[in-house]
């Protein structure tokens, strides 16, 4: 079945059904709705969202672990629903946390057994584990239990077994999660060399660390609430906002900034007030740049004064604010949809 | 150059099905051999519980024959909690570490998983179950009485596929429970023990017990284990060893192919509700 | 410095905060009527096993004292393979299972009495077993139960010590469950199922071989389960003794001490199971094949 697009998704939903402990009654949590996505053959797409946004929830649709209440999802051309199988030969799949495989096994071991279920002979599975884990720079511990790997490790090795099989599309949960920064950044490097050794390879990747989005991802579909809110590479996203001003001021106040001002005045489209170690941090974004000197007005008649104003690019983050109207951080602490 | 080249093959089919089998296999066969402990836990004390039955038939005064009904009976106990614990609720475990995700998402089948935890877990039971039979003959001069050595292997042979067919349709019935997988398994061992007679003949029962308990493929495998084996068997029996025979080749291919479609039907029916990545609750 | 928490508050917060634990554990995994139907059967079941046993060779004489001794003794049991085990299972739930247990060891509870506690949900629903399997003897199967000749102050003194004793050798058995990391699934069962033929349950300790014997009369559970045999059941119980040469009160004060000193072994052997486990770096160590 000949498809241009590696992954595509009608007004897929997912709804749950959640009982509590004690009740007979079942409430419903909508964790994805109405979600259209189309990601063609060779793009390295990234789902950004907070915790709870219904990332995890897409995924498992789209690898076939769960069904969708409604809508159609098709994976390499085939749907997920009917056709689970076809698309099983040709995806993987990486999660962060993951605990996989079977302590008493060495590294390579585990890695040869899912290999097994690939369908992949033998010698040449121990060839591209011997080779993967030398990339990722675990060739040392080929003969580890894995019982006895720390978290980091034994995520590289969970990395490692999605890469192992060679899919056609492969999808990457959170897969930095537990590494440290160096680690991550080898991660997404050899992301980057896979992905340009054959265009044909699709990968999407969920994370809710911006920095990552931005620098791995073609495209970025920013999702909140189990709805997409935008899609699009991430320079168009930033564009978005190009026409408005940003600015961060650091502040040394006397007491707790009242917002009520800023928010009334013209031109000022979102304010985020929050404190750092030291300051308090204003993140302004503003129609245009003529509004600061109102701004700078009204935080000097409060007493406050600026310790520094700095002009900002966009960020994703900044993208992500303007279309939930809060920080990402702040969406996880409020009530989410679970199911992820 | 590219890092790593395409994977130049991929097998498919059968050639698949056993890969995944002897994949699966291979964690169960070196854990026994890593951690050897189990030849302690796992054979020599619950030896101690099989003495324990055989002492109280010796305080009672029972006939030397049902000494070695409890022998055979806890030797075969070994393959009913391996088809329990290492099979059937095992599920839960790997659902709970992540590994069933991702058996669910790879080409190779499920029935091709279980059955790798089977033979893999057959190695280490069949060890257990040698060592107490030995152990147990020894210790309490057991006198064995073989009617048919090949009617004794062919009954053990059929009874061990019915046993690992129904173990995979139970399988397929723990992608949907959670919490309550450790508790049915708890259930299924002195319930069974009971209705299977493990350590004495069924035809003491009323005749709607035994027919209820031949669902449990050992229930007709041991008694027609007794009759073939022990002096007095053939008087204990329930039914005749040719009644019993056939009756678990019916068993055999029925498990077979009913595990076959339940694990498919019950694998769509996790898909659905979402039951194949819970956590533990 | 910061404030320090007595040591005996400590202890019985730990203790009580367990206890909720594992009732919430224990109970809260179905319907509460499936949950009272699994507490009765599987205990139920096993007794029947005996008793099948028994009727078959003896053709249904339920009457003999002999029947009497064995359906005490096994009903009583459950309370070792349930309190020893549960104590010591815990420590395989919370490891393997929850992976809380790293984050109990650096929380400000004392594990020992954590563990202890998380046994208190089994020995409700094990005395639940016992009643209902003690029922259905008197019912069914002629036990001679009399309420009126029953010697209750040494039948709930002996539970409880018994208790005791059992939740301290859960204890030890926890510790050796702590430090055997990669095989800690069976070891309870194992080791409850291997008791069974020690502790004179389902037949007295004079049935062994001579060698086995003292086995037998080192387990503090034979004379617990003798005293439970006599309180219960008194006039029966001697007609098929364990312990002729002994009374009542000899029997107590045996138990008594057995339990104190293998309270202390107990305590020995947690402590030392524990610094092992923790110097392997097995506290939260998992595995599963």
């Amino acid at each position: 079945m000949e498809n241009h697009y590696a992954i595509e998704t009608q007004s897929l939903g997912r709804i749950y059904k959640v009982r509590h402990a004690g009740k007979k009654e079942t409430k419903t949590l909508t964790a994805l709705e109405g979600v259209d996505l189309q990601i063609r053959k060779g793009e390295l797409f990234g789902l950004l969202g907070p915790n709870g946004a219904g990332k995890t929830t897409l995924i498992k649709i789209l690898t076939t672990l769960l069904a969708p209440s409604h809508g159609k999802a098709s994976v390499a051309g085939y749907d997920v629903s009917k056709e689970p199988e076809e698309v099983r030969r040709r995806i993987n799949m990486v999660s962060g946390g993951e605990s996989s495989g079977y302590g008493l096994l060495t590294v390579r071991e585990n890695l040869w057994m899912f290999a097994q279920f690939y369908g992949i002979p033998g010698k040449e599975a121990n060839a591209r584990i011997k080779t993967l884990l030398e990339i990722v720079g675990m060739a040392d511990r080929e003969n580890t239990r894995t019982h006895s790997l720390s978290t980091g490790l034994r995520q590289k090795m969970n990395i490692v077994r999605g890469f192992l099989t060679d899919p056609q599309i492969l999808f990457l949960d959170e897969p930095t999660l537990g590494l440290d920064v160096g680690a991550s950044r080898d991660v997404r490097n050899f992301i980057h060399r896979w992905m340009g050794d054959d265009t044909q390879r699709t990968l999407l990747l969920t994370t809710h660390y911006m920095v990552e989005a931005d620098e791995l991802c073609d495209r970025v579909a920013i999702i909140n609430k189990g709805k997409v809110l935008a899609c699009g590479t991430p320079s168009s996203l930033k564009q978005s906002l190009q026409k408005e001003a940003i600015f961060r001021m650091d502040l040394d106040c006397p007491r707790a900034v009242d917002e009520a001002p800023f928010r009334g005045m013209a031109g000022v489209k979102s304010l985020k007030v929050h404190d750092n170690e030291t300051r308090t941090v204003m993140d302004l974004v503003l129609a245009e740049e003529s509004v600061l000197a109102g701004v700078i007005a009204a935080v000097t008649h409060q007493g406050a004064q600026i310790a520094t104003l700095q002009k900002r690019e966009p960020t994703l983050e900044d993208v992500f604010v303007q279309l939930v109207g809060q920080r990402m951080e702040e969406v996880e602490h409020a009530d989410a949809p679970s199911g992820e | 150059m590219p890092m790593l080249p395409p994977v130049s093959k991929r097998h498919t089919g059968w050639r698949l099905f056993l890969m995944t089998v002897f994949g699966r296999s291979y964690p169960r066969v070196i854990g026994a051999q890593r951690e050897t402990s189990w030849v302690f836990f796992d054979t020599l004390l619950p030896m101690l519980s099989v003495a324990a039955y055989v002492f109280v038939y010796r305080a009672i005064k029972a006939p030397e024959d049902y000494v070695g009904f409890v022998v055979v009976g806890g030797a075969m106990m070994a393959f009913w909690m391996n088809v329990l614990w290492s099979m059937s609720s095992q599920l839960y475990w790997e659902k709970e570490t992540g590994n069933l995700a991702l058996y669910i998402i790879s080409p190779g089948s499920m029935m091709a998983i279980l059955l790798g935890m089977a033979v893999g877990g057959l190695f280490a039971t069949t060890l257990r179950a040698l060592g107490i039979i030995v152990l147990g003959s020894l210790l309490f001069s057991v006198h064995f009485v073989v009617a048919s050595f090949w009617q004794l292997i062919l009954v053990f042979l059929l009874t061990m596929v019915a046993l690992y067919g129904l173990g995979m349709m139970t399988a397929s019935l723990y992608l949907l429970l959670s919490r309550e997988a450790w508790h049915f398994s708890n259930l299924a061992q002195e319930p069974i023990f009971l209705v299977s007679g493990f350590y004495f003949p069924i035809k003491n029962f009323p005749a709607w017990v035994p027919v209820i308990g031949s669902i449990i493929p050992l229930t007709l495998g041991m008694d027609a284990m007794r009759q073939l084996s022990f002096a007095s068997g053939p008087s204990l029996g329930w039914v005749s060893v040719k009644i019993e025979i056939i009756v678990l080749t019916g068993l055999a291919v029925a498990f077979l192919i009913a595990a076959r479609y339940l694990l498919s039907y019950m694998e769509k029916l996790a898909v659905r509700e979402g039951r194949l990545t819970e956590s533990r609750g | 410095m910061e404030n320090t928490t007595p040591v005996m508050q400590k202890n019985w917060r730990s203790f009580r905060m367990a206890a909720w634990l594992g009732w919430k554990i224990e109970s809260n995994w179905t319907d509460p009527f499936l949950f009272a139907i699994y507490s009765i059967v599987k205990p139920l079941a096993a007794a029947m096993i005996l008793v099948v046993m028994y009727g078959v060779i003896s053709r249904n004489q339920f009457d003999s004292p002999v029947f009497a001794y064995l359906f005490i003794g096994n009903a009583f049991y459950q309370y070792v393979s349930n309190v020893m085990v549960g104590v010591s299972w815990a420590i395989v739930d919370d490891r393997e299972h929850y992976r809380t247990l790293k984050y109990l060891y650096v929380s400000p509870i004392s594990i020992p009495f954590y563990l202890l506690g998380r046994g208190v949900a089994r020995v409700l629903i094990t005395t639940f077993s016992v009643v209902v399997i003690l029922a259905v003897g008197v019912a069914f199967l002629h036990i001679p139960f009399n309420p009126a000749v029953i010697n209750w102050p040494l039948f709930i003194s002996s539970l409880l010590i018994g208790i005791l004793m059992l939740a301290m050798l859960g204890l030890l058995l926890a510790g050796f469950t702590l430090r055997m990391a990669q095989y800690s699934f069976n070891i309870g069962d194992s080791v409850a199922g291997a008791l069974y033929l020690f502790s004179g349950a389902i037949f007295p300790i004079s049935v062994l071989p001579a060698f086995l014997r003292p086995l037998g009369y080192i387990m503090p559970i034979s004379y617990w389960l003798e005293l439970i045999r006599r309180a219960l059941v008194g006039g029966v119980a001697a007609d098929f003794p364990m312990f002729p040469g002994f009374s009542n009160l000899q029997l107590l004060m045996i138990l008594i001490g057995m339990t104190i000193i293998f309270g202390f072994i107990s305590v020995w052997g947690w402590k030392k199971f524990d610094w092992q486990a923790r110097e392997r770096g097995l506290i939260d160590q998992t595995n599963n094949y």
